[in-house]
């Protein structure tokens, strides 16, 4: 930045537009790089979107469309799969579970988690640190026997706490570290300033350090839910039929000696809709989480 | 100052935790398994599920017994109950299981209950009534584990349209079958002669029948692996061959039944073989274009004759932890009766009852190429379609790498010697 602001008082204003505009066609490695980067970016976009496009395409067609090339593009749209995953296939309550456990691990994990990064990185607890991190390394799976065992004994399996006990298990390392990240960047004089004026260590958390941290707390709790909802094996053995989360549900339409194409596509559809729209509305916070801070450079 | 900032952080916690604490008292009912009055059962994604699960209120009813219904596709059911089954949960009652993927692993850990007293004591019921290889496959070591529900076999599907253009005869022996699938995809530019499943694991099944049709078999009177004798060359061999050379254009090696049922169905092939539970696919306008021009023959014969397997897919056990085991047996038998078993063959879902394949009823919806050749494979049938052991899936892997090498044309002979040797080393570990 700095040296372009140096250069600007040397040329005068008239002189320096035409100048500008002459000078553009004159640099074809620019315009190449140009070229080169739409390119790119198209073909980036297009690989991600083609996968989305052929499922909500797919989830307007019947079973026999699906599979025929031929009708990739062209054929006779029909909402029946839609009728077929709100109808018989319950989902609407598969919503509302996927969101209420969904939205109570992220909240839980923040109360529990955002404390516990602060502490963590002020008070330099690498160990503990490392602890948490345990729970992120070891393998889900290798948890679900025990995990079955001691909640099916505390009758707690088929019901919503369950999962998601489940869910911040892998959520509450998640905050951890993305907080410990986020305060560690915080400068400590900050807080330092607000006990000299009067700031108790917590008042300065709550006062100063937690409104800075916001937008770290938002990619947090975006991730969080991302994760608690896309998570498919938790749910798998610890839910029961009336708390069963969208992508146990989804299976449904795969049985045995059938699979219908057409309704796993609508239900896929249903579940990627809500996610999208959350990180669409949610993207300018994780952005700014990245670079967002008291003080710059 | 300090108080009221300590105040809230306490207040923050006391609501975390009251959160916590309401949460787990208002969890569901529906866990339990405290040996009360609900039958806990667990289905695969099915037919004969859905068939079931309408005429449950009737049994409800007449039993008086709440059922507690938990249905799921057939991977996340083996996975539920590896986890479940392992934690020795009281939660699941009545299981319904594959015989032959994991009927033997269920039985040695000892998760499914000895039922062999009360399939015998209950006369009106009849066991003697169910098919003999089904039985012998949902039998472990003297003891009876399990009902066999549902069976199946392989059959030829075949479009009656393209042997007729070409003046065919329906094949009955696998020679055959190769030269009208050289001749139809000759004369039809895109139109593939044969198509089968091509994935190592997933075309092991399939490829049995072509195996015992040459006289090859996967385990020996001695318990070794037979993989490499002289007939199970031929039979991989043909089975490849038959893809390479006449099969789909650019074919991949990792289709099972809904990609290779694709291909038929959207008329881009002649033949097929595959179970003959899949045919409603087929014939189904709603799933398929040839609907109308599907025909079914029983599996061509290799130098052994026609040998395709039958095979019970799926049967019905007890868990050996249930607390509720009287009222597992009763819906059993229940979902297993001889009116029960008919009502639902005739929905579609062939059955494991004698008197149920004899009754005219039972059949009359299923296309009369297709009973016939059901029909001519029950006197000829091999009970398993896959090498009975253990860990099935693992050995699945090995005995189907040869199909994948030889679809792809690879040296043929390495790959069996290879799988070979791995398979008798896996046998070897499991005897211990």
């Amino acid at each position: 930045m700095s040296s372009v602001v140096d250069k600007q008082p040397a040329v005068p204003d008239a002189a320096r537009l035409p100048a500008a505009f002459k000078k553009r066609p004159k640099h074809p490695a620019t315009r190449a790089y140009g070229l080169f980067r739409v390119l790119a970016l198209v073909i980036i976009v297009l690989t991600f979107l083609a996968p989305l496009v052929w499922m909500v395409l797919s989830s307007l067609k019947t079973n026999v469309d699906i599979y025929d090339p031929t009708a990739a593009f062209v054929f006779s749209p029909t909402l029946q799969n839609y009728e077929t995953v709100f109808g018989q296939a319950s989902y609407l309550q598969y919503i509302f579970n996927s969101f209420w456990i969904g939205i109570w691990a992220t909240v839980l994990s923040m109360i529990l988690g955002v404390p516990a990064a602060y502490s963590m990185s002020r008070f330099v607890m690498k160990k503990s640190a490392a602890v948490v991190l345990m729970a992120r390394i070891i393998p889900g799976v290798s948890l679900l026997v025990p995990w079955y065992f001691v909640f099916s004994n505390l009758g707690l399996v088929g019901g919503y706490s369950v999962l998601i006990l489940s869910h911040m298990f892998v959520l509450l390392p998640l905050f951890v570290y993305i907080m410990m990240s986020f305060f560690d960047s915080l400068p400590l004089e900050l807080e330092e300033q607000g006990q000299v004026d009067g700031l108790t260590p917590i008042g300065a958390f709550l006062r100063i350090a937690l409104p800075l941290s916001v937008p770290g707390i938002a990619t947090a709790s975006i991730l969080s839910f991302i994760f608690s909802w896309n998570n498919f094996m938790f749910a798998l053995v610890l839910s029961g039929s009336s708390t069963k989360t969208l992508p146990v549900a989804i299976f449904d339409f795969v049985a045995y000696a059938s699979i219908d194409w057409g309704g796993l596509m609508a239900a896929a559809v249903i579940i990627t809709v809500p996610i999208m729209v959350i990180a669409l509305f949610t993207q300018k916070y994780i952005v700014s989480g990245l670079t967002a801070g008291a003080t710059k450079g | 100052m300090k108080s009221p900032r300590v105040l809230r952080v306490a207040g923050i916690t006391t609501a975390a935790l009251l959160a916590v604490g309401t949460l787990a008292s208002c969890s569901s009912d529906t866990g339990g398994g405290d040996g009360s009055g609900v039958l806990n059962i667990t289905l695969a994604n099915h037919v004969w599920t859905d068939a079931i699960k309408e005429s449950l209120p009737e049994f409800e009813q007449e039993s008086g017994i709440d059922v507690n219904l938990t249905q799921l596709g057939e991977d996340q059911l083996s996975d539920q109950y590896n986890v479940k089954l392992n934690a020795g949960t009281n939660e699941i009652d009545v299981m319904m299981y594959r015989p032959l993927q994991e009927g033997k692993l269920f039985a040695q850990n000892k998760w499914v209950a000895d039922i062999t007293e009360q399939v015998e004591g209950a006369e009106d019921w009849d066991w003697s009534d169910f098919q003999e290889g089904p039985v012998e496959a949902t039998t472990v070591e003297d003891a009876v584990v399990g009902v066999p529900i549902i069976t199946e076999r392989e059959v030829l599907y075949y479009r009656t349209d393209l042997l007729e253009a070409a003046g065919l005869e329906v094949p009955t022996t696998l020679e055959e079958l190769e030269a009208a699938a050289a001749q139809i995809s000759e004369a039809n530019p895109g139109v593939a002669g044969f198509v089968a499943r091509t994935g190592a694991s997933a075309a092991v099944t399939q490829f049995s029948s072509y195996l015992y049709s040459e006289g090859g078999t996967w385990i020996d009177d001695d318990g070794n692996a037979a993989i490499d004798t002289p007939e199970a060359k031929s039979a991989y061999e043909f089975y490849g061959t038959l893809l390479r050379e006449h099969g789909p254009d650019n074919v991949s090696t990792d289709m099972s039944w809904p990609e290779a049922m694709a291909i038929f169905t959207q008329g881009n092939a002649a033949f097929y073989t595959d179970a003959d539970s899949l045919y409603k696919n087929a014939v189904d306008p709603a799933s398929s274009t040839v609907a109308d021009t599907v025909g079914f023959a029983q599996f061509p014969a290799g130098e052994d004759g026609s040998k395709p397997y039958n095979v019970p897919s799926w049967a019905l056990g007890i868990a050996a932890e249930s607390e509720n085991s009287e009222n597992a047996w009763e819906f059993i038998q229940w979902a297993t009766s001889q009116e029960k078993m008919l009502e639902l063959q005739q929905a579609g879902v062939p059955g494991s009852r004698v008197s149920v394949w004899e009754d005219p009823s039972a059949t009359e919806d299923y296309p009369a190429d297709l009973l016939e050749a059901i029909n001519a494979s029950f006197d000829v049938g091999v009970g398993f379609d896959r090498p009975l052991v253990i860990s099935v899936a693992e050995v699945r892997e090995i005995v189907g790498m040869p199909i994948v090498e030889s679809i792809t044309g690879g040296d043929v002979d390495a790959a069996i010697e290879n799988a070979q040797s791995q398979f008798q080393e896996f046998l070897d570990d499991e005897r211990g």
